[in-house]
This record gives structure tokens, C-alpha cells and sequence, in this order.
């Protein structure tokens, strides 16, 4: 008996675990797959925004001595340096094809690597967690830390709160229409490129808001952009790219390979991620929940 | 040569081409008229094998041919050009002859031998050149010539892969007069050896041409005969000519 | 399409001049550069035989060089084979793996094709990453050159060894050249500009494509058998995607789809890198904002806006 309640609770951790992880990825990819469904743009340097949104806010939260003005301001600041991207190149770049958006956002991730170890340094920093959640929570016969619970919590919230805009407001209608044939909904009278930025600072805002939040978990160094980029990118090709509905089922399943792979396979669990990827490629193209009918 | 029995393609529910029959004999001549929307390219993409048909049965030369897929009936001999010109941007007029003289000669997948000095595919390129008259041109970038020449770059391409049957859709769609005279004359000079499916909207030109006429409607064959018949049909003249005698030439 | 044009014959010289001068009358630090380049060219010639070409654009060049140097030094090293032996072997998985990705996503193209690559290159690193067996993450040493002391040619004095991977890389643009230009080549090209198009030609343009990636992966593989021989050693990093990144930004530098444009690049980005370097730890953001402006400056790259202004210079001579 005492075995299986043993059992029962390592594998609620796991799960917990797993949510966790996907959660992460769902703020990354989110953003990523509605600016690739709308501007058809594929920004790699995404996941620069995640690393420079965990910088930001260690130094804000320096600067202001809490967590949570850090969590408020860091992802504005990157939504800032977004437009600014928007504006100097990825508006331009819209029309220019995979392999030039690809090029030049992969010279924005170098660019933006030494940025940061210029204004930070090549040191890995630490964030510490909010006093309200420092602790851990005993329930269902584990103490599981309230840090982590509150990442499944802020995902959570983003995904309704994006569900809900997405399907019930007008401007969600707007996006989905553009979504699924631009030049339809131009002539609609949708006024699509001010759409298009709209979204575009909103899916960096989110990159910023994942990275202030993983900086406690995983704490900031010059590779976090890097290494997360790989598994976002999985989870937006496996989704759908462009689809909402995919960014969620493409995070639970990465997230959830990830870590039970981890525990029951530790060999083969990164190549399970790929081979999956390769899979899908292979017989759904373009994902589990095409974007476009 | 060609016959096609039952064909049928529903779109999400829409029946495009309902039921159809036809049979060309080899060495015909055989235009289709339709109204736009009629389904004739359609039914064009059913018989290349760009598109895969509902309902029904295609034999070329004897053999069916339903499940093999456009690579494969490209190489029994069926060509096709295009109503929306589909041709290879980037490149001269001269490549992009040598790309379709080369396939149809087998050169295409050689190593180490370039086909620009192989004999006979530069000899199909200059035929070619000659009877689309581009022989002044065969150096200009496609993507940068007049849309009169990339038109007949369009049928010159289907016609260097010397094809047995050759499925034209709507070759002189928006070129001027004396280039349709032009293309009127070509067609003529073709060897019987070529089966022709043309979809066309001139209809001096279609009646001269055709041995035989397939008018289509909604998907459904209307009717069928040689071109004097055709003119006499009362059906044919009120759903067909009788439409398009107001206008002229739509897109 | 591809021409062998006299403008590139001078350039393929001068570039192949530069470097045997360059590594003759240099330093140990300049030899050791020159071969940096060579295989960086070798690497990039290959991506540009099916992205330049083919409009394959593929993000996992690193990949398949690093199978090729990690099947050569477990061969030779772990299972004693032969060094000819196990070059051969090594060769044929990087043709293997490159005409299985080629194979595999033969029906996708555009973004889809660049993630695809991705993912099927990092797939390798995860393997040799983890395979404890092959030194796992440390890497695995051990390799040797190969024995030419029959010919009187020992390939363990550096300069020797420079002139080798020279005439290696020159083998390669030969090969490329050659195939380029071939009925096979000019196919690849035509299915580049119009791939609909060459299918209904009768055209198996999954055949192509597939046999493109083979051939690229056969020279990428040379690049990883001369990068294991050069030092001795290889690690994971010969695969990650970053590297396959690199190398394009190599293509795009010099000249996608020139064939010559690659090794102009391989020079100008390695270059740069070591002076950036002795002077600043930064040498990142440099190489990110040259590949930002090789793109937005027209993304002819350096060659090929050359070749560009010259052949517009000439057609103004004839006119
Ligand atoms: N891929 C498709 N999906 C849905 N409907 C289509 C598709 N292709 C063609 N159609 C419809 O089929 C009908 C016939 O088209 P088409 O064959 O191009 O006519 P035609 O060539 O006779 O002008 C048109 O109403 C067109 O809208
Ligand atoms: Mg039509």
C-alpha cells in the first residue's frame, strides 16, 4: 500500500512537472504560431525575446525590489523592443520568403546574444521566486513548490484569456479571418496591417512574460533562448503552424514527452521530441491542427 | 486514343463534373467549348492526373490509367499547357525548351552530360523555337517578356515533348489578333501523330480546327458533333453562343 | 541555372591562389585558418548544390558532416578498420542520412522543408550527444590522417595536409560543376523554378531531389572526414543546427546559387571572425549584422552582386 501511494505521487509530480514545462511552451509558442499564421513570418528570434524578457526583469526586479513589478514591466519593455524589430525589419521581410526571414532572424539571435552578455555578462543570474510563493504546497499527498504551481496557473490563464479573445471578441474574429485568407479579410475592410502589428507586439510581450517567469526555475544565461528555441519551434510545426488550437496540444505533448520520456527512458527522450517532429512532418505536413482548411 | 467514361469530381459537396463521357480517336482534332466555370479545366486536371477524380474511368491508348499519377501520364505521352501561364520564371526561354526537350528526349536525369550540347535537344529547341516563332528571343529571361510570348512559350513547352496527345486549355487566352492567326496557322501544320484537346474561346479558330466539338455545361456534356452541327444546334446556340454574342473575350 | 561562366573559372582560381599563398607563407595560425576555410567551403558548396539549385534550403549540413567524421573515427578508432575503409563508410551514412531526409520531405517544401531538416539533423546531434559508446557530449579523439607515405606524401606536416583539403575542395566544386550542368542538374534547377511544372514534363522529381541531397551529402561528407583528419577530434558540435546555420550564412555571404560565391564566403566569414576576435569577445553580433544587412542588401551576397554589376556591365557593352 505504502509502494503504491508512493507511486500514485511521484507520478502526480511528473504530471505537474509536465504541465509546467508545457505551459512555458505555450507562452513561447503561441505568440510564434499567430504571427507565423498571420505575417507568414517565422521569427527565430523569438526565443531572444524569452531570454532578454529574463534578463529585464532580474534587473528590474532589482531595480524595483519586486518580482511583480518585474513580471508587469519586463514584458512591456520587450513588447518595445518587438515593435521596434517590426518597424525596422520584420515588415519589410514579410514578402521575402522562408529561407531570407530565417537568415535574418537567425542573425538577430547572435546579435542579440551578445547584447546581453555585453550588458550582463556571461554568468548565469539567479531570480528569486516571490516571498507569497517561495513555499511549498502539500497536497494530494505531495509537497509540490507554489512557484511552480503558479506557472501552470499563469499559463492557464493566458490560454482561456487568449481562447476567449480568439473566439468570442471581434477583434479574435478579425484574427481568425486573417488567419485564414488575408486578402479576404483585407477586403472585408479589416485594416490587417495595423492587425498584424497589434500581434506581433502582443506575441513578444508574451515571449517576455515566459522568460520573466522561467528566470526563477531556470535562472537567465546567454543559451536559455537557444536551447528553448528548438522544442518551441517542435511544438508550433507539430500544432499547426499558425493554429491556436495546436500551440496548446503541441506544448501538452512536447511537455509531457519531454518529461516522462526523462523518467522512463532517459536514452531516447530527446530523440522521441524529434522523432515525432519527423513523423508528423512526414504525414501531416502542416501539423496536427491545420491552420488553414 | 482517348476515352473517359463516367467522370465525376465533387469539390466539398459541389459537383464540377458530372458524369462524363468522351471518346477522341487518335489523331483528332477535338475543341470544348464551355462557358467559364464549366468545368473544362477541371476536367483537363482530371485527365493530366493533377487531380484525382470521384467517380469514373480514363483509358489512354487502351490502358486505364485512373491510378497512375501525372508523372506517369506525362511519360505515355500526354502534355498539356496552361491557361494560366505556368512556366519556369527564373530561367531563358532557351532552358526552359531544353527543360521540356530533355525530358521528352530522356535526357533529363543523366549525369555528367549537359544536355546544351546534346544534338538532338538542341535541334528540338530549334524546331520548337521556329514553329512558336521565338527564335529571336530564345535568350530573353521569361520572367521579363511580353505576356504575347510567354504565351506561346507556354504551348511551345507542351509541344517539345513531341507528346502523342497534347491537352491545350485556352492557348490564345488574351493575346491579339495576329497572334492567334499566328497560332491558328500552327495548329494546322501539327502532325496527325498529335492528338489535340483544345479548350477555346475563338470561335473562328475552333470551328476551322476541329474535326469534332464537345460543348460543356455545369460539369455535363451538352452536346457533341462536328462543327457545322454544332453551329446548327439550337441547345448549343442558346446556352453557348447565344450567351456570348453580346461580349467579347472573358479572362 | 548553372554556367561554369569564365568570370567564375578566374574567381574559383584566385580564391584557391589566396588560400595555398595565404597557408605557404604563413604561420602554423594561418594554416590552421586556411583549413577552417577549406572545410567551411567544402560544407557550403554542398548546401548551395541543393539550396542554390535545387531550392532546397537545408539546416542540416552539420549533420551530415558530422556522420560522416563520426563513422570514420568509430571505424577506425573503436572497431580498427582501415582509414580508406572506414572513409568509405563514413561517406556512404552521410549519403545515406542526406538521401533519407532527401527522400523523406521530397513532397515539402518552404518553411516546412527548412523545420523538417532541422529536425532530422538535430535528431543525429541527440544521437552521437548521448551515445556514451562514441564519447557522448566529450567528444572522441584518436582519428589519423591518411597513409600516403607511398606516393612520398605525408600528410601529417601541416602544409602538406593544407594542400590536400585544397585539392579536396577543389574536387568537390569539380564534382558540383559537373553535375550542375548535367541533364540531372539542369533538372534540379528547373525544379527549382517550377516544380508542378517538371512533373508534368514527366519528371520524378522526388527521384531528383532525393539524388541531389545523396550528392550533397557525399561532399558535406568529405568536409567531415577532412575535419575529423585535421584535428584529430570531433565532437557533437560538428552536428548542432547552429553550425547548419553558419554555413548558410556562408551561401548567402558569398552568393547563393554561383557555386563559387561559397568559398568567397567561407574566406570573408572565417577572416572576419578571427580579427573580430582579436580584438573583442563579441564576434557574434558582427556576424549577426552581416547576415542581417547580406539579406536586406538584396541577398545576392558578395559574388554574386558582382557577377550581377559585371554581367550588366557587359550587356551595356553589346547594346
Ligand atoms: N480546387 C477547387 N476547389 C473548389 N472549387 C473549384 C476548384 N477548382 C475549380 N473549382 C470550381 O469548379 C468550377 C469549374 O472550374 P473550371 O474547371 O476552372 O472551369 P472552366 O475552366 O470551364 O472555366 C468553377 O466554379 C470553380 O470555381
Ligand atoms: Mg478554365
Amino acid at each position: 500500500m505504502q509502494n503504491v501511494a508512493m507511486d500514485v505521487s511521484f507520478w502526480i509530480l511528473q504530471c505537474l512537472n509536465a504541465l509546467q514545462y508545457a505551459m512555458l511552451l505555450f507562452l513561447l509558442s503561441v505568440g510564434l504560431t499567430v504571427i507565423f499564421g498571420l505575417l507568414n513570418f517565422v521569427n527565430l528570434a523569438h526565443a531572444s525575446l524569452y531570454m532578454l524578457g529574463a534578463y529585464l526583469g532580474i534587473s528590474l526586479a532589482a531595480l524595483t525590489g519586486s518580482f511583480w513589478w518585474a513580471l508587469l514591466i519586463a514584458p512591456l519593455l520587450v513588447m518595445g523592443i518587438g515593435a521596434g524589430l517590426y518597424f525596422t525589419l520584420i515588415a519589410r521581410l514579410r514578402t521575402a520568403g522562408p529561407m531570407n526571414q530565417v537568415l535574418v532572424t537567425f542573425g538577430l539571435i547572435f546579435v542579440f546574444l551578445d547584447l546581453v552578455r555585453i550588458g550582463w555578462g556571461d554568468i548565469a543570474l539567479g531570480l528569486a521566486a516571490p516571498p507569497a510563493l517561495s513555499g511549498t504546497l502539500h497536497f494530494l499527498g505531495i509537497n509540490y513548490p507554489s512557484y511552480r504551481l503558479f506557472i501552470i496557473g499563469l499559463g492557464g490563464t493566458v490560454m482561456a484569456g487568449m481562447w476567449f479573445i480568439l473566439a468570442r471578441t471581434q477583434i479574435g474574429a478579425m484574427i481568425r479571418a486573417s488567419v485564414e485568407n488575408t486578402d479576404m479579410a483585407a477586403a472585408l475592410g479589416i485594416d490587417v496591417s495595423r492587425l498584424f502589428f497589434l500581434v506581433f507586439c502582443c506575441g513578444c510581450a508574451l515571449a517576455g512574460l515566459a522568460g520573466v517567469a522561467a528566470a526563477p526555475i531556470l535562472s537567465a544565461t546567454t543559451t536559455m533562448g537557444i536551447t528553448i528555441l528548438i522544442p518551441t519551434m517542435i511544438v508550433v510545426v507539430i500544432g499547426g503552424l499558425g493554429s491556436l488550437e495546436g500551440a496548446i496540444l503541441g506544448s501538452l505533448i512536447i511537455g509531457f514527452i519531454d518529461v516522462f520520456g526523462a523518467v522512463l527512458m532517459p536514452s531516447f527522450s530527446a530523440l522521441l521530441t524529434y522523432a515525432l517532429l519527423a513523423a508528423v512532418l512526414v504525414w501531416r505536413p502542416h501539423g496536427l491542427i491545420a491552420a488553414r482548411g | 486514343m482517348l476515352e473517359v467514361k463516367n467522370l465525376s469530381k465533387d469539390f466539398g459537396g459541389l459537383q464540377i463534373i458530372r458524369d462524363l463521357s468522351l471518346k477522341v480517336e487518335a489523331g483528332e482534332r477535338r475543341v470544348i467549348l464551355g462557358p467559364n466555370g464549366a468545368g473544362k479545366t477541371t476536367l483537363f486536371h482530371l485527365l493530366a492526373g493533377t487531380l484525382a477524380p470521384s467517380q469514373g474511368e480514363i483509358r489512354f491508348d487502351g490502358a486505364a490509367i485512373g491510378a497512375l499519377n501525372a508523372v506517369r501520364r506525362a511519360r505515355l505521352g500526354m502534355a498539356r499547357s496552361y491557361q494560366k501561364n505556368n512556366l519556369f520564371e527564373s530561367l531563358t526561354i532557351r532552358e526552359n525548351l531544353m527543360l521540356a526537350a530533355s525530358a521528352a528526349l530522356g535526357k533529363s536525369g543523366k549525369l555528367f552530360r549537359d544536355p546544351r550540347h546534346d544534338a538532338a535537344v538542341k535541334a528540338r529547341i530549334d524546331e520548337i523555337a521556329e514553329q512558336i516563332a521565338l527564335t529571336e528571343t530564345l535568350d530573353a529571361q521569361v520572367s521579363t517578356a511580353p505576356y504575347g510570348i510567354r504565351r506561346q512559350l507556354e504551348v511551345g513547352i507542351a509541344l517539345a515533348t513531341k507528346p502523342k496527345l497534347l491537352l491545350m486549355d485556352e492557348p490564345t487566352s488574351g493575346v491579339g489578333p495576329s497572334m492567334i492567326d499566328h497560332f491558328h496557322r500552327l495548329l494546322n501544320q501539327l502532325p496527325r501523330s498529335i492528338t489535340l484537346l483544345i479548350i477555346e474561346h475563338d470561335m473562328d479558330l475552333a470551328f476551322d480546327v476541329a474535326d469534332r466539338i464537345s460543348v460543356l455545361n455545369f460539369g455535363e456534356k451538352l452536346f457533341e458533333g462536328t462543327p457545322t452541327e454544332t453551329k446548327g444546334n439550337a441547345m448549343v446556340r442558346s446556352i453557348y453562343l447565344g450567351e456570348r454574342e453580346g461580349g467579347e473575350h472573358n479572362a | 541555372m548553372f554556367y561554369q561562366s569564365p568570370l567564375r573559372t578566374i574567381t574559383l582560381i584566385a580564391a584557391l591562389c589566396f588560400l595555398a599563398i595565404y597557408a605557404s607563407f604563413g604561420s602554423y595560425f594561418a594554416r590552421e585558418i586556411v583549413i577552417e576555410i577549406i572545410i567551411l567551403a567544402i560544407l557550403a558548396i554542398s548546401l548551395d548544390f541543393c539550396a542554390g539549385f535545387g531550392g532546397m534550403v537545408s539546416l542540416c549540413h552539420g549533420a551530415m558532416m558530422g556522420i560522416a567524421a563520426y563513422f570514420y573515427g568509430m571505424m577506425s578508432v573503436k572497431l580498427g578498420w582501415g582509414l580508406t575503409a572506414s572513409a568509405g563508410i563514413g561517406l556512404a551514412a552521410a549519403v545515406i542520412f542526406a538521401g533519407c531526409v532527401g527522400w523523406v520531405t521530397a513532397r515539402i517544401s518552404g518553411i516546412f522543408f527548412i523545420m523538417a531538416t532541422l529536425a532530422f539533423g538535430q535528431m543525429a546531434y541527440t544521437i552521437f550527444f548521448r551515445w556514451r559508446w562514441l564519447g557522448g557530449d566529450d567528444g572522441m579523439g584518436g582519428m589519423r590522417r591518411f597513409d600516403l607515405s607511398a606516393w612520398g606524401v605525408n600528410l601529417n606536416d601541416g602544409l602538406i595536409f593544407t594542400f590536400w583539403a585544397l585539392g579536396i575542395l577543389l574536387l568537390v566544386y569539380i564534382l558540383s560543376a559537373l553535375l550542375l550542368r548535367s541533364g540531372f542538374g539542369r533538372s534540379l534547377s528547373g525544379i527549382h523554378a517550377n516544380e508542378g511544372r517538371m512533373q508534368a514534363l514527366g519528371i520524378n522529381t522526388a527521384t531528383i531531389r532525393t539524388q541531389a541531397m545523396a550528392f550533397s551529402g557525399l561532399m558535406a561528407g568529405l568536409a567531415g572526414i577532412l575535419a575529423a583528419q585535421h584535428t584529430f577530434y570531433i565532437s557533437p558540435e560538428l552536428l548542432v543546427w547552429t553550425l547548419s546555420g553558419e554555413v548558410l550564412l556562408v551561401v548567402i555571404l558569398g552568393g547563393i546559387g554561383t557555386l563559387v560565391g561559397p568559398i568567397i564566403g567561407a574566406i570573408l566569414l572565417v577572416l572576419m571572425k578571427h580579427s573580430i576576435s582579436a580584438y573583442t569577445d563579441y564576434w557574434h553580433i558582427f556576424v549577426g549584422l552581416v547576415l542581417i544587412f547580406a539579406v536586406l542588401s538584396g541577398g545576392r551576397g558578395i559574388f554574386g552582386q558582382g557577377e550581377y554589376w559585371w554581367q550588366k556591365y557587359m550587356r551595356g557593352q553589346h547594346a
